[in-house]
């Protein structure tokens, strides 16, 4: 009996010890006691992201390192998938994250999850630039880190949507207009295929990038309708967003569209189409410029199995598909930005970290100069004395403008505006729409009904 | 009265040996299990500290959601197409195995192979084959056939061409179990039959499979319970695409928890899927002791 007995309080504080495990106590998701400045010139540092991938940051890291030799940063990477998943229980558990990439909304990595868990980065950016430090730094990379009020993460740089991009050469080879409106974009469509090439390629089944073109066609119907819609100061049943559903089906229907592009993956598969120069036109934002470089392209060639040399590659503006004459819109929002863990042993030297990675001239002009994203400080700019594109001669006055153009959009957030049942619901319908299960109409009520749902 | 007190004594001094195991299947399976239920009951995304209860709030959720009732159709489709035609293929591979072929070992391994493979390595393989840019396509252009290849774009198709592919992964393990079950039949039994005239078909469906039936309940058991947490297939392919066509609980337990952050309503979807595993495998178990 007194063995039963034993057996059984064992057990009982077994699930009593696991239970307590389970209800653990509040994060530490305020700021540590004393405001954290990032003034350490020694320490370690890991630090998690996605983007923009090896070599790069590790080419990041070594700049740093040129500041602040004593400070060891480790970089760990996860794919873009994968994120969310594994930084969770990492930072559920407290070890081995001291600075991790955030972006803003809905995307990986969002900042409304992740943000509970980083401190009050503002101290720190102040003491680097000044009261001031607002004016110095873009208008996305604060509004859209700042929740409750409290900077969460310091943007590296932001990066914009709404253009295409197109291979100049196979243009300039089988003598193709560069598209400007919906005949045009079907025309060379049928041209290339008629040489064995896709003329548009896009991953359909990766909805991000669907969201990407239905922007983009929205504002070609009436400019800034989506974004009022994705904060809830429209509805989505508006004429204007059934119309753009209606011409994204259109899309398909036309034939520009790659056949099966629903079952296809924009990274790497569509990618690698373009890479691999068999398709003219893919529909990606102002990150693809860093393969206006050479040896950035050359890596991407190589990634997309082909032996081709760097080809001439410029950004067009979305083709004027519903005849409004409303072209060159584009919407952006921050890639990444760099958020400290509230639970980091190494708080000062993880924000010595992001305060020069996110605030510093040097560190945003290693950020300016490899084209991946705009920088956060507005001071750093691509240097384009150093900087040598594939063919300088057609791309340098084609991506400088394209660049001052995504810059200069406004108030035209990309994901920012949208929450994660927005997202999922807005990737549904495109799909949906696009496969002919789902009415334009429909589609529209639907993104109505989810955006009324998960703002209440 | 003697009897039991030996019985309870024999069962105390073999605790200690089963307590290791106890301990550890308690905090691994048994804990998980409840804190899943708990979670269940809450409004949470996983980070913040603020948990909000909303009691039964997501089951009802569950019931009215649309891709919820999509995923356990997809895996009821799935499982039965599967189950039939793998289990087919791997007692018909068994038998074929069990006569005189040349070079068994060989064909054994051709038929086991896939089973062994992972199949995040053999997800690009499959993506690249069904593309419209893929092997497959330039095959049926080469032979003239007409055949465009975008069956994982189609909502109507990509299930099937899911289907298709866990049937050339699991049909080795079935192969293999009938296999062994086949290996126990009484060859006495084969060779009155052979005398009372039956045929190889007749020897097969009437003296064969029913001996093989305990093999085939528990391939049925293994069927169910991996439909229902099916998840490496469909996600690496399809992603659950195009618009939830392939979409299984597995899949969309992941989506609800870590793409859209609702905690609680993944964990209702994991305890639904629980529930339904054990419905499963009590329902087959009961379908072997009726025998």
């Amino acid at each position: 009996m007194k063995k039963i007995l034993a057996l059984v309080l064992t057990l009982a504080l077994t699930m009593a010890m696991l239970a307590g495990c389970g209800s653990s106590a509040p994060a530490a998701t305020t700021a540590a006691a004393e405001p954290v400045t990032g003034n350490a010139t020694s320490g370690e540092v890991v630090w998690w992201g996605w983007t923009p991938g090896s070599p790069t940051n590790e080419a990041y890291i070594a700049e740093f390192n040129k500041l602040y030799p004593d400070i060891k940063v480790t970089w760990k990477q996860t794919t873009i998938d994968d994120y969310d998943a594994a930084l969770k229980p990492a930072l559920a558990n407290g070890q081995g994250v001291d600075a991790f990439e955030v972006s803003a909304g809905s995307a990986n990595g969002g900042i409304a999850v992740f943000g509970g868990q980083a401190i009050d980065l503002e101290p720190a950016v102040k003491a680097a630039l000044g009261d001031d430090w607002k004016d110095k730094l873009s208008e996305s990379s604060v509004a859209t880190m700042t929740v409750d009020g409290v900077l969460k993460g310091l943007g590296v740089g932001t990066v914009y949507a709404g253009n295409l991009w197109i291979n100049q050469d196979l243009f300039d080879k089988y003598n193709v207009k560069i598209p400007t409106n919906m005949e045009e974009w079907k025309q060379a469509c049928e041209t290339f295929e008629a040489n064995g090439i896709i003329g548009f390629v896009q991953g359909a089944g990766q909805g991000a990038f669907n969201m990407d073109t239905y922007h983009a066609i929205c504002d070609n119907v009436q400019p800034g309708v989506f974004t009022k819609a994705a904060r809830g100061e429209a509805e989505w049943t508006d004429p204007a967003l059934v119309r753009g559903l209606e011409l994204w089906k259109s899309l398909f229907d036309e034939g520009i569209m790659q056949e099966g592009a629903l079952g296809l993956m924009q990274y790497p598969e569509a990618n690698n189409l373009f890479m691999s120069q068999k398709a003219a036109m893919v529909m990606m934002g102002s990150w693809y410029t860093s393969n206006t470089l050479p040896d950035t392209m050359k890596a991407a060639i190589e990634s997309a199995s082909s032996t081709a040399e760097p080809f001439t590659m410029i950004p067009i503006n979305f083709p004027d598909i519903a005849g409004t004459g409303n072209v060159g819109s584009m919407f952006g929002d921050l890639d990444y930005a760099t958020a400290v863990s509230a639970k980091s042993e190494n708080l000062e030297a993880a924000t010595t970290f992001a305060v020069w990675l996110g605030t510093s001239q040097e560190g945003q002009q290693t950020i300016a100069d490899s084209l991946n994203v705009v920088p956060s400080l507005k001071s750093a700019t691509p240097n384009w004395d150093v900087v040598k594109l594939v063919n300088p001669e057609k791309q340098n006055a084609a991506v400088q403008e394209y660049l001052a153009n995504a810059t200069s959009g406004g108030d035209n957030p990309r994901f920012a505006a949208i929450n994660a049942d927005l997202n999922q619901a807005m990737m549904d319908v495109l799909a949906g729409v696009a496969s002919g299960t789902m009415t334009a109409a429909d589609g529209a009520a639907h993104l109505q009904e989810v955006s009324v749902d998960s703002r209440s | 009265m003697k009897l039991k007190q030996k019985k309870s004594s024999t069962y105390i001094s073999g605790l200690p040996w089963v307590l290791p195991a106890l301990i550890f299947l308690i905090i691994i399976i048994y804990y998980s299990i409840f804190y899943t239920f708990e979670l269940s009951t809450l409004d949470w995304n996983g980070l913040d500290p603020l948990r909000k209860s909303v009691g039964m709030a997501n089951f009802t959720k569950m019931f009215k959601d649309k891709v919820f009732w999509r995923c356990l159709k997809n895996t009821v489709v799935y499982f039965a197409i599967t189950f039939v035609i793998q289990n087919t293929l791997g007692f018909l591979f068994a038998a074929i195995l069990h006569s005189q072929v040349k070079l068994p070992t060989v064909h054994k391994c051709i038929i086991f192979i896939p089973y062994i493979l992972a199949p995040a390595t053999m997800a690009p393989v499959f993506r690249l084959m069904f593309s419209p840019q893929g092997m497959l396509q330039s095959f049926f252009d080469t032979l003239h056939l007409g055949i465009t290849v975008n069956w994982l774009a189609n909502p109507n198709t990509a299930l099937y061409v899911l289907m298709g592919i866990a049937i050339w992964e699991f049909t080795g393990m079935s192969f293999i179990l009938y296999y062994a079950a086949m290996s126990q039949v009484d060859r006495e039994v084969l060779e009155a039959a052979r005398i009372d005239g039956a045929g190889n078909l007749r020897t097969l469906i009437y003296m064969v499979a029913p001996h093989c039936k305990g093999t085939t309940i528990s391939l049925a058991m293994l069927g169910i319970i991996g439909a229902l947490k099916t998840f490496d297939i469909p996600y690496l392919i399809t992603t659950g695409g195009p618009n939830h066509a392939t979409e299984f609980l597995g899949t969309y337990i992941y989506r609800q928890g870590i793409r859209q952050s609702h905690l609680g309503y993944a964990a209702a979807l994991s305890v639904t899927l629980l529930v339904l595993a054990v419905i499963g495998a009590l329902a087959t178990n009961y379908a072997n002791k009726g025998d």
